[in-house]
């Protein structure tokens, strides 16, 4: 059974589009996150899912009822502000209470459930403080805390880490990322932060401009992702397009480029000759056979180095792990065909 | 250094705070001098408990006494539980919020003589509520509804003028909750009714604890619209003052003067107190 069906979810708000036609699978105790620029509808559809909004077309189901129409007070979800939303006037014991007694939970087992959180989160010196008393990690913890003191089958994160530290954030990420499994919940977690989507996520859902890109496993994105936009939102991509110009053996197909001609390995051949290509800036290998370039900026990162080079005026970024050559100089480079990526067309 | 900054501080003060002292001083002085027999406008200037021991064992001063905390304490409540609701409505700008916003401000601008009149003729023998509802049918006949024993034209009055009070330092309380506390009430099971009981009310106790205060001084001192549209068989506080006063004898008036003024302060005390353990016991 899958945890959160979402199918073909449309949001307007007036006569902007901020979600169109978007269907997910969730598995139970998935971890998937929403990954998009600003402004994306990460946050209208997280609304959707809790109940906060409710969508101008298509439908949600939770754990196989219909919960399209449910007020977000009668969802089994719990949502992780961004703000924490902390309640002000209430101490970290009554914050982390407050979903237990609003559902009726016996004293008891309020109590070991509050009991648990607080261990498990670090918070038991906490208890009798008021919000404004904690920092902003504690007080990030005591918003998980709330959220899981309800036992959710859903929780829900609204760019949870964006007040910490850089730091703290790593921490954070995976004291989440153990609680969840721990707890065994389904996880919707939104960020626009590419790396810690990576990090975290067992499959990412690229969102531009209220569509879907792509949802596949960090790996699959990062090695093969479907469109332009996803190739370059997430990491390093070297995006080309170009015309097919032979064939060479069972599935390798050449294609002229503004860098010169470029191969790539396909089952299948294309359907049309103007091609979408992109590569990663590691996948080039600088040697004496392959493309000229002339390096333009270099950049020395520790355990690679960043080189911008340029060939025919058009720029492009290649990265290595021991490079001799220094700005001005020509270098040449190659990229083994099972490195390059076709991309969808249409993009 | 410290002298100049504590001359500089009573400088600034001075002019309003000094001001309010000596005026406020100078009359509860008076007031009380006179209850005990003090600044006789005939001559006999005698330190005296008499007036109060005859003042305590009046009917009349018991019964005023009585009915103007009832039209404090409720003035005050309804004003507040009107308040509320309105606040909560407006607290998010809508297309036309604006303008309710004013219109039910409008009542501050309107004196209190001026909305008696208009009520007395509305709901008068001959007045259009009486046309109304017997137009309607619902009445027979004309209803006797001016200067009713129970003071509920006083009570509306006095809700009328001081809503508008009321949702002014509520709207102020009620907007400075943030969405998100709200939402996360909700999305944590709190219903409508849970949302208010256990976030808006104690987040905007203050607000409504100054408004109760203030809106209870003011009703419990009411005279204008006691005149016009009280209960002809009961005398407010004010009325009894003004009564005594009317007939020279100021050492009376000056006692039911007193009794308000401290009325107003222990009244006001217990129900700033009261509303707070209303609202923040029900935490739990
Ligand atoms: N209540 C609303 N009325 C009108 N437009 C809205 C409303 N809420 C959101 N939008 C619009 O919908 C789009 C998506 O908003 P959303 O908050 O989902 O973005 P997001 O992906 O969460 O962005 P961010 O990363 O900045 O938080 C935005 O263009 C926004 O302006
Ligand atoms: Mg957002």
């Amino acid at each position: 059974m899958v945890a959160i069906k979402i199918e073909r979810l449309t949001k307007k708000f007036g006569d902007f589009t901020a979600l169109s036609n978007v269907s997910l699978d969730v598995q139970p105790e998935e971890f998937v996150t929403l990954l998009g620029p600003s402004g994306c509808g990460k946050t209208t559809l997280l609304k959707l899912i809790s109940g906060f909004l409710e969508p101008s077309e298509g439908s949600i189901k939770i754990g196989g009822t219909d919960v399209t129409h449910v007020p977000p007070e009668k969802r089994d979800t719990a949502l992780c502000f961004q703000s924490y939303a902390l309640f002000p006037h209430l101490t970290v014991r009554e914050n982390l209470e407050f979903g237990p007694r609003q559902k009726k939970i016996p004293a008891s087992e309020r109590k070991t459930r509050i009991d648990d959180v607080s261990e498990k989160l670090d918070l038991t010196a906490q208890m009798e403080k008021l919000p404004n008393q904690l920092s902003g990690g504690q007080q990030q913890r005591v918003s998980l805390g709330r959220a899981l003191a309800m036992r959710p089958s859903v929780i829900l994160f609204d760019e949870p880490l964006s007040n910490l530290d850089a730091k703290l954030r790593d921490q954070v990420r995976i004291e989440i990322r153990r609680i969840q499994k721990e707890y065994g919940l389904t996880a919707i977690y939104v960020t626009h932060d590419q790396a810690e989507a990576l990090a975290m996520s067992d499959r990412i859902v690229v969102l531009n401009n209220g569509r879907v890109e792509q949802v596949d496993s960090p790996e699959l994105l990062y090695h093969a992702p479907k469109t332009k936009f996803v190739a370059d939102f997430i990491g390093d991509a070297n995006i080309f397009s170009g015309t097919i110009v032979g064939q060479k053996g069972e599935n390798i197909v050449q294609v002229e480029t503004a860098i010169g001609t470029i191969e790539f390995e396909t089952p299948t051949a294309p359907t049309s000759k103007k091609v979408n290509l992109c590569w990663r800036p590691e996948s080039a290998v600088i040697g004496n056979t392959g493309i000229k370039a002339k390096v333009v900026h270099r950049a020395f990162q520790g355990h690679f180095t960043d080189l911008m080079v340029e060939t025919n005026g058009t720029i492009f970024r290649v990265q290595a792990k021991r490079v001799e050559a220094q700005e001005g100089d020509d270098v040449q480079l190659s990229v083994a065909p099972n490195e390059v990526i076709l991309l969808d067309q249409s993009a | 250094m410290k002298l100049r900054r504590g001359l500089l501080i009573i400088g600034l003060l001075t002019p309003g705070l000094g001001l309010i002292l000596a005026l406020i001083g100078t009359v509860v002085y008076i007031a009380v001098s006179q209850s005990f027999g003090y600044y006789s406008l005939n001559g006999t200037n005698e330190f005296s408990t008499e007036f109060w021991s005859k003042m305590a064992g009046r009917k009349a001063f018991k019964r005023s006494i009585q009915y103007s905390i009832y039209i404090g304490v409720f003035s005050a409540i309804f004003s507040v539980a009107l308040a509320y609701p309105l606040a909560i409505w407006l607290r998010k700008p809508f297309a036309g919020s604006n303008f309710i916003g004013a219109v039910l401000k409008a009542p501050l601008l309107v004196h209190g003589l001026v909305a008696a009149f208009l009520f007395i003729n509305v709901i008068s023998y001959h007045g259009i509520l009486n046309q109304f509802m017997q137009w309607l049918g619902i009445w027979s006949e004309p209803r006797r509804l001016q200067n009713d024993p129970n003071a509920y034209g006083v009570l509306i009055l006095q809700t009328w003028k001081n809503m508008p009070f009321a949702l002014l330092l509520l709207t102020g309380a009620v907007q400075s909750i943030s969405d998100d506390v709200l939402d996360a009430a909700r999305d944590l099971g709190a219903g409508t009714w849970d949302r208010f009981r256990r976030i808006i009310a104690p987040l905007t106790v203050s607000g409504m604890q100054a408004a109760m205060v203030i809106i209870f001084i003011g009703a419990v001192a009411d005279f204008s619209f006691q005149v016009i549209a009280g209960p002809t068989n009961k005398q407010s506080l004010s009325q009894l003052m003004v009564s005594f006063k009317g007939r020279g004898d100021w050492h009376s008036a000056a006692v039911v003067g007193v009794s308000l003024m401290m009325i107003a302060l222990v009244g006001s005390a217990i129900l700033a107190v009261v509303a707070r353990m209303v609202m923040r016991g029900r935490i739990k």
